[in-house]
C-alpha cells in the first residue's frame, strides 16, 4: 500500500521531508519559544510583587512549553509548502497514496496533548493555592478599597481614620484588599503587581498581595464602569515601613 | 487590466471616504465644544512660594435652563448641569482658584469620602466666607472632582464637596437668590490632559444614579487641560 | 445574480389579474407596517400606562415606550412581511395551496424573491450572505473609528459617550455577524446540497430566521440615536440598568436575534438528522455538515440563556424589577453566569463551523484524503461539550465563587485537547499533500497561525493566576479577535471564495482573493500583535484614552486596522464585480467530491432532479499505488 507502511519504520527517518521537517522544528520551536517569551517578558515590565514574578515565570515557562507544538505544525506545514506548489485553474493530480489516517499518530498526538494540558493545570493549580493562601495571612494589614463611577479610595483600617486616594504601601509587608462598589462593577487592578479582583456593588471581594519593591505603580480600572472608565486610574505608592509610618501618622492616622 | 485597477482603487477610496465622513461626523457630535480658559489674577502666596494666580468662575444648576446648552435647554432641559462651560484651560505651575455657585439641592452622598477637601492648598475650601474641610455628608448637593491618567507624571487630585441649597430654601420657579458659594485653591503641575466630574450621583440608574446627565460630557462632567503658560 | 431557469406562467402573479395578499407582501411592506406599528405602539403606551412615582428605582417611562415600540415594530414587520399568512391560515383551517407554496418558495419571481419571505433555502441563502456583508461593513466602520480615536494619546476625538456607543456597538454586531457568517449562507445554501436533499425540513422557519434577523438590525441602529450601547457587548448589569436608552435596542436586538437563531437551530439540526441523502451514514457526511450541525446545536441552550438574560435586563429597566439589583436581592454575578453561559459556547457557535469548511476545502485543495475524520468529528463533538462547562473562566476575577476557579481552570485547559485535534487534522491532511494554490489553500495556513496564536494565548489567559494579570486588558481583546477574527472570518472568507461560484454561478476574482488575503492577513497580523503587546504593559480594555506609554502599541495597531480595511474593501470590490461580469463558473470548478458540486449552475429549484444514493465518504482523493 503506502511507503510508510510498507518500509521499515527505522527508514521513514531517512526521507528527505521528514528529515526537513526535524531539523525545521528544532529551529522553529527555538525561534518562537524564544521571540514569543521574550517579547511578552518584556513588555510585561518588571515585577513589583512575587505574584507578578510567578505571573511572569508562568508565561515563560508556558511559551517555551507550547512552541515545540507550535514548532510541529509550523514546520509541517512549512515542509509541505516548499514541497509541491501548483498554481493554475485545474487541480494537480492526486497525491499517489490514499492515507486516510494513522492511529500511532493520532494518539501519540491525543496523549502528548492532554500530558501538555496535565502540566498546565498542575503548574497553574499550584500557583493558585500559593496565591489564595495570602488572604489567610494573620500577619497581613488590612485595606478597604472602595471604588465608585471613575473614582478610588482606600481607608486604612488597622491605622483608624486614615483614608487617602492614592494607595500607599509599606514594602514587604503582606497586604489583604477588601474591595468594594458604590455603584457598577469596576475592577481593582495593580499592573505591576498582578493582582486583580472585581469590585461590586453589595459585596466585598478580596486579593492579597506583598510588594517588594520601592517604587510608584499604576492601579488601573479593567472593568467597563461607563463615560469615564478610562480616566479611573490611580498611583501606588510603595514606600519603606519608616516612610509608610510617617505618611500614617502625618495623615493622623495610629500606627 | 488598468480597468479593474481602477474599480479596485475606486472602491477602496470610497469606502475610506465613506468612513471619514461618519467619522467625522460623529468626533463633530459634541455637545461640549466651547472652552473657558482661566483669567490671570496676577500673583499669589502659596505654600510652594509666589506662584501665578488665574481664576475661573462656574455654578451648578438644577436644569440646563442655564450653562452651555442655550435658553432652551438643550436636548435635555431637565437634566443637572454645570456652567457657563465645562471644558477649561489653565496654565501649568501656578495658583488656580475656582468659585463654585450651587444652585441645586440635594441629600446624603453614598460615599462620605467626597464628602472632605482633598487636594487644595492646606486642604480646605472656603464656603461663603468660612474656611472649611469638610461639610457634613447630608447636605451635600454635588461634588467638584478633578483627576487624570496614571502614567508618569504626578497627578492632580482635587476634590470638594459643593453644598446643597436647602430645601426649604429652594423656590418652585427659577434658582436660588442664595446659592452656596465655594471657593478653593490648588497648585498645577506640569500640562497634561484631565477630567473632572461630580461624585456625587445625580443621574439615572437602579443602584447608582450615574445615569443620563452624570454619563454624558458637558453636564456633569468635562475636560481640563493643563497647558504651558 | 442567478435567475430562475423556471418560469412557469400557472405561478401566481402571472397567472392572476387580480394580486392576492400573498404577492403583494415584501420587505418594503413590512418596513411600512414595522414603523407604522412602532409609533402607534409609542403613542399607545404613552397615553396608557401609568406614570412613575419618584420612590420608583426608574426616574422615567421612556424606557417602557422605547420597549414597546420596538416591540410594534417587530410585530409590523413580521405581519407587513407576511411571514404570519401560513400561520393565519391555519388558524382558519385552510393550508396554503400548492401554488402558494411555488410562490413561497419563489418560483419565477426573479429578483424579487429576495425581498419576499421565500422559503428557497437558496434564497435564504444569499440574503444571509449579504445581510452578513451589512453588517460587517457597519461593524468595520466602527471598527475604524475605534482605531482612530486610539490612534494617538489621551484620546478626543470622540466623546467619551460617543467612544463607549461605539465599542459597544462593534462588539455586539461583529458578534451576530461572526455568528450567522458560516451557518448563514454556507449552512443555508450549501448544507441541503451537500447532504443531498431538497430543500430544509422547514422551508418557512428558514425564511422566518433570516428575516427576524432583518428585523433585529433597526433596533440596534436605532441605539446610536437613543444614547448609544454605552456598556460593551457584554452589558454588565448594574452599568445596563444606568446606560441611556440605546440599551433598549440592545436588548430588543439580542432578543430578536436569540429567537432568530433558536429557529435556525432547531431547522437546521432537523435536516440533517432526518433528511441526508440514501446512503450518507454518519461516516459518509462531510466534516463541514457536523461542523455546522455542532455549531446550531451548541446555539441551541445557549441563546434562549441570553434570551432570558436580557428580558430580565429590560425588566430591571422598566418595570422596576430587581434581578441584577443588589438593593432588591440580585446580584450582578447573576447577570454575568447568563450572560457568559450564553457567552461561551457562543464562540464555539462561532468557530467550529468556520474550522469546519476549511477542513472541507482541505482534501479538496492538497488532493489527498481527509486525515482522520474520526478524530475530527471527536474533535468537533469535544469541543462542543466542553464549552457548556467553561463559562465562568470569564468571572475568575469577579470574586464570584472563588473556589470554581479550580474546576473552571481544568474544563478550559481540557478543551485544548480537542481543539489540537483539529489542528492535527489539518496538519496531517496538508502533511505529503500537493497543494493546489489558491486563496482557500492559504487561508487553511492563515488559520493555522492565526488560531495557534489564538490558541496558546488561550491557554495563558486559561490560568486563573495569569489572567489575574491580564483580565481586562487589551491582551483579551486580541485574544479574541485571533480566534474569532483570525480562525473563524479567515475560515468563512475561504468559505466565500470557495462556494462562490456554486452560490452565483461565476468564479470570484483570483488575484482580488489574493491581494485581499493578503492586505487582511498582514494587516490583521499587525493590529493584533501591538494590541497584545499594550495589554502586556497594562492597557485595560473598552478604554478611551490612555498615558503616553502605550502610544507606540496604539499606533502600530491603528496601521494595521487601515491595512484590514483596504484588505476588506478590496474583498468587497472582489464580490461585487464578480458577482456582476465573472468568469461563468463550470458546475465543479474545483474537482470536488461533495454533493454540491453535482448539481448544475444555476442550482434549480429543489437541487436534484433525482435524489442523489451516496456508496462512499466525499474525500476519496488519492490513488492507490499498487
Amino acid at each position: 500500500m503506502s511507503e510508510l507502511e510498507t518500509q521499515k519504520r527505522s527508514s521513514i527517518f531517512k526521507r528527505k521531508d521528514v528529515r526537513q521537517t526535524g531539523l525545521l522544528w528544532i529551529v522553529l520551536t527555538a525561534i518562537i519559544g524564544f521571540v514569543a517569551s521574550e517579547v511578552q517578558v518584556r513588555s510585561m515590565g518588571a515585577p513589583a510583587s512575587e505574584t507578578m514574578a510567578t505571573t511572569i515565570n508562568m508565561m515563560r515557562v508556558f511559551t517555551w512549553a507550547a512552541a515545540p507544538i507550535a514548532g510541529l505544525v509550523a514546520a509541517m506545514a512549512a515542509t509541505t509548502l516548499l514541497a509541491k506548489r501548483h498554481y493554475g485553474d485545474t487541480p494537480p493530480d492526486d497525491v499517489d497514496h490514499e492515507i486516510r489516517n494513522s492511529p500511532r499518530a493520532a494518539g501519540t498526538w491525543i496523549i502528548v496533548s492532554a500530558l501538555m494540558c496535565l502540566f498546565a493545570l498542575i503548574w497553574g493549580m499550584v500557583a493558585l493555592q500559593r496565591e489564595s493562601v495570602g488572604l489567610l495571612d494573620s500577619k497581613a494589614m488590612h485595606v478597604n478599597v472602595v471604588g465608585q463611577q471613575w473614582a478610588w479610595n482606600f481607608d486604612y483600617i488597622d491605622n483608624g481614620t486614615v483614608r487617602s486616594q492614592d494607595l500607599y504601601l509599606p514594602v514587604d509587608k503582606p497586604v489583604v484588599f477588601n474591595v468594594t462598589s458604590k455603584d457598577v462593577i469596576h475592577s481593582f487592578w495593580i499592573v505591576q503587581m498582578g493582582i486583580k479582583i472585581d469590585a461590586n456593588p453589595g459585596y466585598m471581594t478580596q486579593t492579597s498581595v506583598t510588594p517588594d519593591k520601592i517604587g510608584v505603580y499604576d492601579l488601573r480600572c479593567a472593568e467597563l464602569c461607563g463615560l469615564l472608565h478610562a480616566y479611573m486610574q490611580k498611583k501606588v505608592h510603595v514606600v519603606s515601613q519608616a516612610d509608610y509610618d510617617a505618611w500614617i501618622s502625618n495623615q493622623g492616622g495610629n500606627i | 487590466m488598468n480597468k479593474r485597477l481602477f474599480g479596485v482603487l475606486g472602491t477602496v477610496i470610497l469606502g475610506a471616504a465613506l468612513i471619514t465622513g461618519i467619522g467625522t461626523y460623529v468626533s463633530s457630535a459634541k455637545n461640549d465644544s466651547r472652552v473657558l480658559a482661566a483669567t490671570p489674577a496676577g500673583t499669589i502666596d502659596t505654600p510652594q512660594g509666589e506662584l501665578p494666580h488665574y481664576t475661573l468662575d462656574m455654578s451648578s444648576y438644577p436644569d440646563s435652563m442655564a450653562g452651555s446648552h442655550g435658553a432652551d435647554g438643550g436636548a435635555h432641559p431637565d437634566w443637572v448641569t454645570f456652567g457657563p462651560v465645562t471644558n477649561f484651560e489653565v496654565p501649568a505651575h501656578s495658583a488656580i482658584t475656582i468659585t463654585v455657585r450651587q444652585y441645586d439641592g440635594g441629600e446624603t452622598i453614598t460615599n462620605d469620602f467626597f464628602a472632605t477637601v482633598h487636594g487644595t492648598v492646606d486642604g480646605t475650601m472656603t464656603l461663603n466666607g468660612e474656611k472649611v474641610r469638610s461639610i457634613p455628608a447630608n447636605q451635600i448637593g454635588h461634588t467638584w472632582t478633578l483627576h487624570g491618567l496614571s502614567d508618569t507624571k504626578d497627578q492632580l487630585f482635587v476634590s470638594v464637596p459643593l453644598k446643597a441649597v436647602p430645601d426649604e430654601e429652594m423656590p418652585e420657579e427659577g434658582y436660588s437668590s442664595n446659592p452656596p458659594t465655594t471657593t478653593f485653591t490648588f497648585i498645577t503641575g506640569d500640562a497634561g490632559e484631565y477630567i473632572w466630574n461630580c461624585e456625587f450621583p445625580c443621574g439615572d440608574g437602579t443602584v447608582a444614579r450615574f445615569g443620563s446627565a452624570m454619563s454624558t460630557m458637558g453636564y456633569m462632567s468635562g475636560h481640563f487641560t493643563v497647558v504651558n503658560a | 445574480m442567478t435567475t430562475m431557469m423556471d418560469r412557469s406562467p400557472s405561478a401566481p402573479g402571472h397567472s392572476a389579474p387580480k394580486k392576492a395578499l400573498i404577492e403583494r407582501l415584501n420587505m418594503w411592506t413590512g418596513f411600512a407596517l414595522g414603523i407604522i406599528m412602532a409609533v402607534v405602539f409609542y403613542y399607545l403606551s404613552k397615553a396608557l400606562l401609568p406614570v412613575n412615582t419618584e420612590e420608583s428605582f426608574i426616574k422615567t417611562n421612556q424606557d417602557q415606550y422605547v420597549l414597546l415600540s420596538m416591540i410594534g415594530w417587530l410585530i409590523g414587520f413580521m405581519t407587513g412581511m407576511g411571514a404570519l399568512i401560513a400561520p393565519f391560515r391555519w388558524v382558519m383551517g385552510r393550508d396554503l395551496s400548492h401554488d402558494e407554496n411555488l410562490f413561497y418558495a419563489g418560483k419565477g419571481q426573479g429578483i424579487k424573491r429576495y425581498f419576499r419571505f421565500t422559503t428557497d433555502h437558496k434564497v435564504v441563502g444569499i440574503q444571509y450572505l449579504v445581510i452578513t456583508m451589512v453588517i460587517f461593513g457597519v461593524g468595520g466602520i466602527l471598527a475604524m473609528l475605534i482605531r482612530t480615536n486610539l490612534g494617538h494619546a489621551g484620546g478626543g476625538w470622540l466623546h467619551p459617550q460617543a467612544y463607549n456607543a461605539v465599542v459597544g456597538t462593534h462588539g455586539i454586531i461583529m458578534i451576530v455577524g461572526t455568528i450567522i457568517m458560516v451557518t448563514g449562507p454556507f449552512g443555508n445554501f450549501i448544507m441541503p446540497i451537500m447532504i443531498g436533499a431538497r430543500d430544509m425540513a422547514f422551508p418557512r422557519l428558514n425564511a422566518l430566521s433570516f428575516w427576524l434577523v432583518v428585523a433585529a438590525i433597526p433596533p440596534l441602529l436605532a441605539s446610536f440615536f437613543l444614547g448609544g450601547i454605552s456598556t460593551g457587548w457584554s452589558a454588565y448589569n448594574p452599568l445596563a440598568s444606568q446606560a441611556p436608552h440605546g440599551m433598549d435596542g440592545y436588548i430588543m436586538f439580542i432578543v430578536i436575534f436569540a429567537l432568530s437563531t433558536m429557529v435556525a437551530g432547531a431547522n437546521i439540526t432537523t435536516t440533517v438528522v432526518k433528511m441526508r441523502a440514501k446512503g450518507m451514514t454518519w461516516n459518509r457526511t462531510p466534516i463541514f455538515i457536523y461542523g455546522v450541525v455542532a455549531s446550531v446545536a451548541l446555539a441551541l441552550p445557549a441563546f434562549p440563556v441570553f434570551f432570558l438574560s436580557q428580558v430580565m435586563s429590560a425588566m430591571d429597566r422598566a418595570t422596576g424589577s430587581t434581578f441584577y439589583d443588589p438593593r432588591g436581592g440580585g446580584s450582578g454575578w447573576l447577570y454575568e453566569n447568563l450572560f457568559w453561559i450564553m457567552g461561551h459556547p457562543e464562540v464555539y457557535v462561532i468557530l467550529i463551523p468556520a474550522v469546519a469548511a476549511l477542513m472541507e476545502m482541505a482534501p479538496v485543495f492538497t488532493r489527498r484524503p481527509l486525515f482522520s475524520f474520526n478524530v475530527a468529528v471527536l474533535g468537533i463533538a469535544g469541543i462542543s461539550g466542553l464549552s457548556i462547562l467553561v463559562w465562568a473562566h470569564h468571572m475568575y476575577t469577579t470574586g464570584w465563587a472563588p473556589l470554581l476557579n479550580g474546576p473552571f481552570m481544568l474544563t478550559t485547559e481540557l478543551i485544548s485537547i480537542p481543539t489540537g485535534m483539529l489542528f492535527f487534522v489539518l496538519i496531517g491532511t496538508l502533511w505529503r499533500g500537493r497543494l493546489w494554490m489558491t486563496m482557500p489553500t492559504a487561508s487553511i495556513y492563515a488559520l493555522l497561525w492565526n488560531f495557534m496564536i489564538g490558541g496558546i494565548t488561550g491557554i495563558y489567559l486559561s490560568d486563573v493566576p495569569i489572567d489575574a494579570f491580564l483580565h481586562g486588558s487589551m491582551y483579551v481583546t486580541a485574544h479574541f479577535h485571533y480566534t474569532l477574527m483570525g480562525a473563524g472570518l479567515t475560515g468563512a472568507l475561504a468559505a466565500l471564495v470557495y462556494w462562490f461560484p456554486k452560490m452565483t454561478g461565476r468564479m470570484f476574482d483570483k488575484s482580488l482573493s489574493w491581494i485581499s488575503f493578503w492586505l487582511v492577513q498582514i494587516g490583521f497580523n499587525v493590529t493584533f500583535i501591538g494590541m497584545f503587546l499594550v495589554g502586556l504593559a497594562g492597557q485595560p480594555r473598552r478604554v478611551e484614552a490612555y498615558p503616553e506609554a502605550f502610544s507606540q502599541g496604539n499606533l502600530i495597531t491603528t496601521m494595521g486596522a487601515y491595512t484590514i480595511m483596504a484588505g476588506m474593501l478590496v474583498l468587497l470590490h472582489g464580490v461585487i464585480s464578480s458577482w456582476r461580469s465573472g468568469a461563468l463558473a463550470p458546475a465543479n470548478p474545483w474537482f470536488a467530491k461533495t454533493l454540491e458540486w453535482s448539481v448544475p449552475n444555476p442550482v434549480p429549484l429543489e437541487n436534484f432532479e433525482v435524489l442523489p444514493v451516496v456508496t462512499s465518504d466525499p474525500y476519496g482523493y488519492g490513488k492507490a499505488k499498487s
